[in-house]
């Protein structure tokens, strides 16, 4: 019986705790991931940011000043790239490494080697794009969406570009399986699918949605890098290729893309709402059937991003009903965070202050993509700074205040002790007004015909520009507060109990503060279960 | 000897994880070759 051992003896050579470089370079704990993914994704939001900030000052006014126009359009296409893949979906995975172990009862995820992968490679992917700024002919140019024929028109930085996404559409898909796999095999006994918080729930249709499409986006890249060098012409017109069908392909992905940034942050916020309404969150399952209605009506609005080049009215049609249908749930889940508030004793520490602007500003987003959904509007609207506002709304205080409001959530938890709330809520304060500032007008310039992804324009658009780039500057420097915030917690803030926030449930509260190393290596027990799974 | 049931279902728990990390990436390797093929296809017609 010499091999009969117990499974902790068996445990791999991750349930000790490295020390120096060893522990990042060859970590496999899942916090020590999230970790990284975490300050990983906190850099690219600030080189991304940089980028905008570049293009925000380059339309001050109007005529060219700082940039000339191959340049602009490279940081509109990189500012896209690094936001989408480098800061929010890193983010959302850094929060989901952190978070998900410890709200199953788990000690670790699934498959920590394959976590430690996911990661790293990540900083070769990134270091590979920016690079391509200093290659001849500069970097990609031709939009995050890499439309061809122009896609294939790029120089030196080309087969970087599809190298890059290639490497991050890898590192997505590895760790959404590792979620997948998490949930679905190392949840507590007794935590049923339907005692899950609802991060957990929103992160494990993220990762399906994930496994669907980023293998449909590397098909695509495939496919123009073939095109580029190989000599086929899957999308070139002249070989018999169609360049609609990569729009097609591109959507396929894209559209659920885009739910993969903001399902996340659905959950987020409906933790944090009941937290401090101390109230249960209202309509539980239907928020749980919301979320996967809006998970598979994402596989088929796609073709709404590109009514303008040319399709049947039957699909037209389609296309807009189908769109216009993700109303619904999404409806569904802002009434039921509205009723969990009613009558709620509410208080407003800075993580529900993130949530409830969420909550606000997210509906306007919302609001404006049904009028994108409009097909006769869109004609209209297509290409415009209307389509900017749209998308940003639903990505910045969208997505961006989603993580942030988690990282404000939980960083008591992460560290045991609590940050400066005072000036968290002036982060929040300031966040919010500029955030206006930079984006509203931009529903006004879209409307009055000025085109995205210029870096000159007509003079009856510079007052609205102007009024843009202030609120961009004000953005940019206002989120210098969080790393500080950040920084400042972790050398100096006051130490915290098991149950930072009075009113939180959830069986992240119930391990001490700081979460130990190995998050639960006994599963809690029934009563523990039961206390933390109140919906 | 009542460590042989933890390790029966630490096993058993190890077979179910290898087994659904395969499925998954089988699922996402499916997209991947199954829309190249599609846009092949609809290249041939």
């Amino acid at each position: 019986m010499a091999e009969a051992h117990a499974p902790d003896a068996t445990h791999d050579d991750h349930d000790h705790k490295p020390h120096g470089w060893r522990r990042w370079v060859f970590a496999t704990n899942h916090k020590d991931i999230g970790t990284m993914y975490l300050i990983f994704a906190c850099t690219m939001f600030f080189i991304g940011g940089a980028m905008a900030m570049v293009i925000r000052l380059e339309l001050f006014k109007p005529g060219m000043q700082f940039v000339d126009p191959q340049l602009f359009n490279s940081m509109t296409t990189m500012h896209a790239l690094v936001m989408i893949f480098g800061a929010v979906m890193p983010a959302w995975t850094g929060l989901a490494n952190w978070m998900i172990p410890m709200q199953v009862g788990a000690p670790d995820m699934a498959l920590p080697r394959l976590n430690n992968f996911s990661f790293w490679i990540l900083p070769f992917a990134f270091t590979l794009l920016l690079s391509s700024l200093f290659v001849p002919g500069g970097a990609p140019a031709g939009g995050w969406t890499m439309y061809p024929p122009l896609v294939l028109q790029n120089g030196a930085s080309f087969p970087m570009l599809i190298f890059a996404v290639h490497m991050m559409g890898a590192s997505s898909i590895l760790g959404a399986i590792n979620v997948v796999v998490t949930i679905m095999n190392m949840r507590a006994p007794g935590l049923t699918l339907l005692r899950m918080p609802l991060f957990v729930w929103t992160w494990l249709i993220t990762a399906y949605l994930l496994i669907a499409v980023m293998p449909v986006l590397a098909g695509a890249v495939t496919m123009l890098l073939t095109d580029h060098f190989f000599g086929t012409t899957f999308f070139t017109a002249a070989g018999g290729g169609d360049p609609v069908m990569f729009q097609h392909i591109f959507w396929f992905f894209g559209h659920p893309e885009v739910y993969i940034l903001i399902l996340p942050a659905f959950g987020i916020v409906s933790e944090i709402i009941p937290t401090f309404s101390r109230k249960p969150l209202f309509g539980y399952e239907a928020m749980v059937y919301a979320v996967a209605s809006i998970a598979f009506l994402s596989f088929i609005v796609w073709a709404h991003h590109m009514f303008t080049v040319g399709m049947p009215l039957a699909a037209q049609l389609f296309f807009m009903l189908s769109t216009m249908l993700i109303a619904v749930p999404t409806g569904v889940k802002v009434f039921n965070w509205t009723a969990t508030m009613w009558k709620g004793s509410l208080s407003f520490e800075p993580p529900m202050l993130f949530a409830l602007a969420f909550l606000f500003l997210f509906t306007i987003g919302g609001f404006s993509g049904l009028m994108l959904a409009i097909v006769p509007a869109d004609y209209q609207y297509q290409d415009t700074y209307f389509v900017v506002a749209h998308f940003h709304y639903v990505l910045v205080p969208g997505a961006i205040f989603g993580i942030m409001a988690g990282v404000y959530y939980w960083l008591p938890k992460w560290v045991g002790k609590m940050y400066d709330q005072k000036l968290a809520t002036w982060h929040f304060w300031l966040s919010t007004i500029f955030v206006n500032v930079l984006f509203f007008p931009q529903h006004f310039l879209g409307l009055a015909g000025m085109p995205r992804r210029i870096p000159d324009y007509a003079v009856q658009f510079t007052d609205w520009n102007m009024v843009s780039s202030i609120g961009g500057f004000g953005f940019g420097l206002a989120q210098l507060l969080f790393p500080y915030i950040i920084w400042k917690c972790v050398r100096s803030g006051a130490p915290v109990g098991a149950k930072a926030w009075e009113g939180a449930h959830g069986l992240e509260w119930e391990l001490p503060s700081p979460a130990p190393y190995h998050s639960w290596t006994e599963p809690p027990s029934d009563a523990v279960i039961a206390r933390g799974a109140e919906h | 000897m009542s460590a042989l049931p933890a390790i029966a279902a630490d096993n058993s728990r190890r077979r179910r994880v290898r087994n659904s990390a395969i499925l998954w990436a089988l699922i996402a390797a499916g997209f991947y070759v199954g829309f190249i093929v599609l846009t092949l296809v609809r290249a041939a017609r």
